[in-house]
This record gives C-alpha cells, structure tokens and sequence, in this order.
C-alpha cells in the first residue's frame, strides 16, 4: 500500500526563507549572514551553500555590520542611484570589507564630492551600518564611523 | 569564489566557416531603415553567413539566436521561434539565449558545444538587437518608436540581483567606473591623467570606426572638434561637448546605442576546408561569471576567465596577435587587454596614449572601432567582434587592415553584470 497519499509536501520540504529572513531582519535592525560549517567563512548577503570553498551547507549567523571602505566611486548621469538622488541623498558607491570577513559593493551616505575628494587619501576607513527605511523595505547602506 | 575549473578537450575541433552582419545602424532615426525588423536583420546577417560559407539554409542543422533583451526591445521571449522562417530553417532545431551584452560570444560557445559534441555538423549561431527603439504598442514589428526614458531607466536595473544586489544598491552604481578606479588608485594616475588616456583611447577608436563601413559613429573627433570650432582637438575632448557621465568616462567613452545582427557558421575542423580556404580554429573559451555585489568583478572574472582559456590552449598573451574586447564600459578595452597580458601590467594606460593599441599600433584592441564607434547592439556586439576578428585574421579589413596579419586573436566577452568569456580564435592552418 502506498502511504506518500498520506504526507503531506509542506512536512518534507520546507526551506528556510532567506531572501525573506534577510530583509525582515534589516527592518529589525539585525544583520544576518551564513556561516560555512566546513570553512567557517562567511556568507554575506546570505545564500544556501558557500562560495568561498565550495561546500553545500551553511547555518545563520548574525554580523555587526561594521567594517572598512576599501575605494569607493561617484556616480554620474549614467549610473546615478535613482531612488537615492530622488530622495536628495548625498552618496557614493564603494568596496565595504565587513569585519567577519566578506565585502561587498555597497551604497555610502553622508558622502558630498568635497568630503569624497578629503577622505580618498584616507582610505581604508571605517564605516558602521545605515538601516534605511525605503518605504517598502529595510535596506543597508553605510556611513563613515568618525 | 573557488577558482578550480580545467577545461577539457574539445571531443572535436571547430572552425568557424561563415560571417555574417548587417552595419550597426540606428533603425529609429534612419528613414532608409526603419521599418526593418528581428527576424529581417537576423536573417540578413544568417543568409550573409551561409553564403560566405557557401551553403544553403537547408544544409543548416541547427541555429542559436542571442538577444539581451528580447521582452523589451521586441516584445518576445522566444525570437528563435519567431526568426526561423525568414532564412529557410523552419522545422530545424533552435535555441534563443540571452546573457545581456555578453550574449555574441556566448552565441559563439554554445555553437562550438553543438558542434564539438558531435551533435551536429553545420550550425549557425547570431545575435541580434534593436537597441534604438520598441514596440509602438501591440502592434506588427515594423512599427516601432524610439525607446521611452520611462521604459529604459526602470530596465536597466534588471541584469543586477532582484534578491540583494539591486536594492543594496553598490553594485549597479560602481558598475562602470570600479576597475578604472582601482587601476588609477594602484598605479598613481591622477584625474587628470585618467581623462587624457580614456580620450585618446576613443580617439583611436574613432579612427578605426571612420574606416569602418558597418560602424555607427564614423566621424572622426578631429572633424567633430573643427566643426565644433577647435583647432587643438584635445581640448575638444575635454570640453563640454564630451561631457562626463560618470565620474571617469566622458561621452566620448560610453557605448553608442545601435541596432544591427551578426552570425556565423561554424563545423567541425576536419571539414572546414570544404567552405572556406580562411577557416578560423575556435580554440577554446574560458567563462566565469560574477554579480556585481562582488567588488571589481570584472576584473576578477576576466583574470580567471583568461586563465582558463591560457591553461587549455597552451598560449600566452604573447601569442595574440589582435584582441577584441566588449567596451560598452569605455575603459574595459585597454584594461582588459592588460589584465590578460596582452599589455604590460601598470603600462596599459602608456600604450594607449602613444597609440600604440590603435589599430595600426602594434598592440590593437577592437579595429571596428569598439562600441565608442561601431556602436552597441547589445547582444549583437560580440558576434560582430567574432566578424571583425575573422575578417582580420582573412585580411580583408581594407584600410583598417592590422600591420601583422593575426593568426591568433582573443576575444573577452562581458555583460549581464556580468557574465565573462574569454575565447581565443585561429587562423592559418
């Protein structure tokens, strides 16, 4: 006799949401990453297996959002961040090296071309989270941590 | 990333036999071309190809069709369907692929696999993009407008990750300057310094694309500076009439929007010869493909795309004799060439301002001209680097004609923020 009629699909695949986790996770001012449970690096933004070695598995993990810019580079006509210029932003684009380990390109408040143009002979320097409120979603810029 | 990829062997060699391409054009403002559609652009460019390889459709076994934006350029998700009848293939076996701007070379891949495989004998691969204009509507292909602001502006985001990337929002705003930015950073180049080699690398370019009959922009700067009342077109360069438009590249260094297809017809090696006498061996091609959340991408994907082709074929950067690189980012063409070693490292940015990877230097990077020139039809752009980098490597560029005739040519495909190919051509044999 056949019992699969009997299970039910939600109790054998059920994955955790982890675009969804993500981003409720920014509204609740929290960072969350993957851990690799064989190379222990991380994960960030956090997907199903790890791209440093290679291995299937990862867990949750929660990172502090502090880190370093690396470089960093002003937008034009062409590749100017329309939501951010629609709402009067002062910003740049740039390598943002967290502190667990992973960097990104990331979005950089609080930085005017002049204070652009003083702070590129400083880098790399620190910077902390921004948990900006879009709206609709919770997104994660950053600022320099002066 | 984890950089373990060794290619195989081919279980068969394949040439490429055939070319084809219509110029790239702007199909909204030209009265003589518009009207023309996918499926008439991408059979011209087929039938070209057949006919140089002097076959007919029905000798064809299989074709590929690459556009990077089928949906919102024409209104269509799958243009293989809808483009087979116009060059006598339906009924055939067909494939539509799109990876944004690196949708030419990976037409070129993919066609190689076809054939390598041993699936098929005679394949034709092209791509095609009509990147003036769009639908007028819900109406027949020939009616076409020019593409709205308010349609592009909110597309473009689509090649960056819906999950993360695109709403984190670094990585579509360093998109375009990262690695000219890096590379000014590590070897001390000011701003200054930067403007100059970007300029007279489209100066070059411009050159090239004036010799060009395909080309879009064949008017040379130092026509557009007299016109414009400059004598010393430098200066020109560096006026408002070249504007920036982000913070390296100028007008001058961003791709020009165009339509326009191109295609060839590959086989297996050992029968090349029954098409052409100038067959051209594709020798392998290396792909890493990166998002671009992950910092200077493109430099990254092109080191280890390089290496792999390098590792496979046995060659070096010595050996090219010609490279061909997807400029829509200005600054790629000589960065590229100098990432795979084609150039000096930290010398790159020394050759372009003595000319030296100009057409007629010793050193050339993109003889058509580059997107700057021979415009930007999106997913066609590369197809047309495999048709540039043939007629090279044929001797048959006419007056662009490179010094050394090449018998080796390396293409580096990019796009899609950002899929990566590196493939190396041959020819002589």
């Amino acid at each position: 006799m056949d019992n699969n009629n009997t299970i039910k699909t939600e109790d054998f695949w059920n994955p955790e949401h982890i675009v969804e986790k993500f981003w409720n996770g920014l509204a609740e001012g929290k960072i969350y990453g993957r851990k690799c449970k064989e190379c222990g690096a991380i994960e960030f933004p956090p997907h199903l297996a790890c791209n440093e070695c290679g291995y299937h598995e990862t867990e949750w993990t929660q990172l502090s959002g502090k880190g370093m810019l690396k470089s960093f580079v002003f937008t034009g006509i062409l590749n100017a961040r329309l939501e951010l210029e629609d709402r009067g932003l002062k910003y740049v684009c740039g390598e943002v090296q967290l502190e667990e380990g992973p960097a990104i390109n990331a979005v950089i408040l609080g930085v005017s071309k002049k204070k652009g143009r003083e702070i590129e002979s400083k880098l790399p320097l620190p910077v902390k989270p921004v948990f900006f409120d879009m709206g609709r979603y919770t997104t994660l810029f950053f600022e320099i941590d002066e | 990333m984890v950089n373990n990829v060794k290619l195989g062997k081919n279980l068969r060699s394949v040439s490429i036999v055939g070319i084809g391409a219509t110029p790239f054009m702007n199909l909204i403002k030209n009265d003589t071309y518009h009207g023309l559609t996918n499926g008439e652009l991408f059979g011209h460019a087929a039938l070209d190809a057949m006919k140089d390889a002097h076959i007919e459709p029905r000798d064809v076994q299989y074709f590929f069709h690459g556009s990077a934006n089928p949906h919102v350029l024409n209104n269509c998700i799958t243009p293989n369907v809808q483009v087979a009848d116009w060059f006598g293939m339906r009924g055939k076996g067909s494939l539509s692929h799109s990876e944004g701007c690196c949708t030419g070379y990976i037409a070129l891949e993919e066609a190689v696999f076809a054939v390598a495989s041993g699936a098929y004998d005679i394949v034709l691969s092209g791509a095609c993009d009509m990147g003036t204009g769009m639908p007028d509507g819900n109406t027949p292909d020939h009616m076409r407008v020019e593409l709205s602001t308010e349609v592009l502006f909110p597309d473009l985001d689509s090649i960056f990750d819906r999950a993360y990337g695109r709403y984190l929002g670094g990585g579509p705003g360093m998109n375009h300057d990262d690695w000219i930015n890096l590379y000014a950073h590590e070897n001390n180049l000011t701003p200054d310094q930067v403007d100059d080699v970007l300029n007279h690398q489209s100066y070059h370019m411009r050159r090239a694309g004036a010799l060009c009959p395909r080309a879009v922009r064949r008017t040379t700067f130092d026509e557009m500076a007299k016109e414009a009342g400059y004598d010393d077109v430098w200066e020109y360069m560096k006026s408002p009439h070249n504007p920036k438009m982000t913070q390296y590249l100028r007008t001058s260094s961003d791709s020009c929007v165009a339509d326009g297809a191109a295609a060839c017809i590959v086989v297996p090696t050992e029968i090349a010869h029954e098409f052409t006498d100038k067959p051209v061996e594709v020798l392998a091609t290396g792909a890493s493909v990166l998002d671009a959340i992950v910092p200077h991408l493109e430099k990254k994907a092109t080191a280890e795309a390089a290496r792999q082709v390098f590792e496979a074929t046995g060659l070096t950067a010595d050996d090219m004799d010609l490279v061909m690189v997807n400029d829509f980012i200005g600054s790629s063409a000589f960065l590229a060439a100098e990432e795979i070693g084609y150039l000096p490292k930290g010398e790159g940015w020394k050759y372009v301002l003595d000319g030296r990877t100009a057409f007629d230097g010793d050193k050339p990077i993109n003889t058509n001209g580059g997107r700057t020139s021979y415009g930007h039809a999106f997913g066609a752009s590369g197809m047309a680097d495999v048709f540039e980098a043939v007629t090279q490597m044929r001797g048959e560029a006419g007056l662009r004609q490179v010094k050394k005739l090449p018998k080796h040519v390396f293409l580096r495909g990019f796009g899609g923020a950002q899929n990566v190919r590196c493939s190396i051509l041959r020819a002589g044999f």
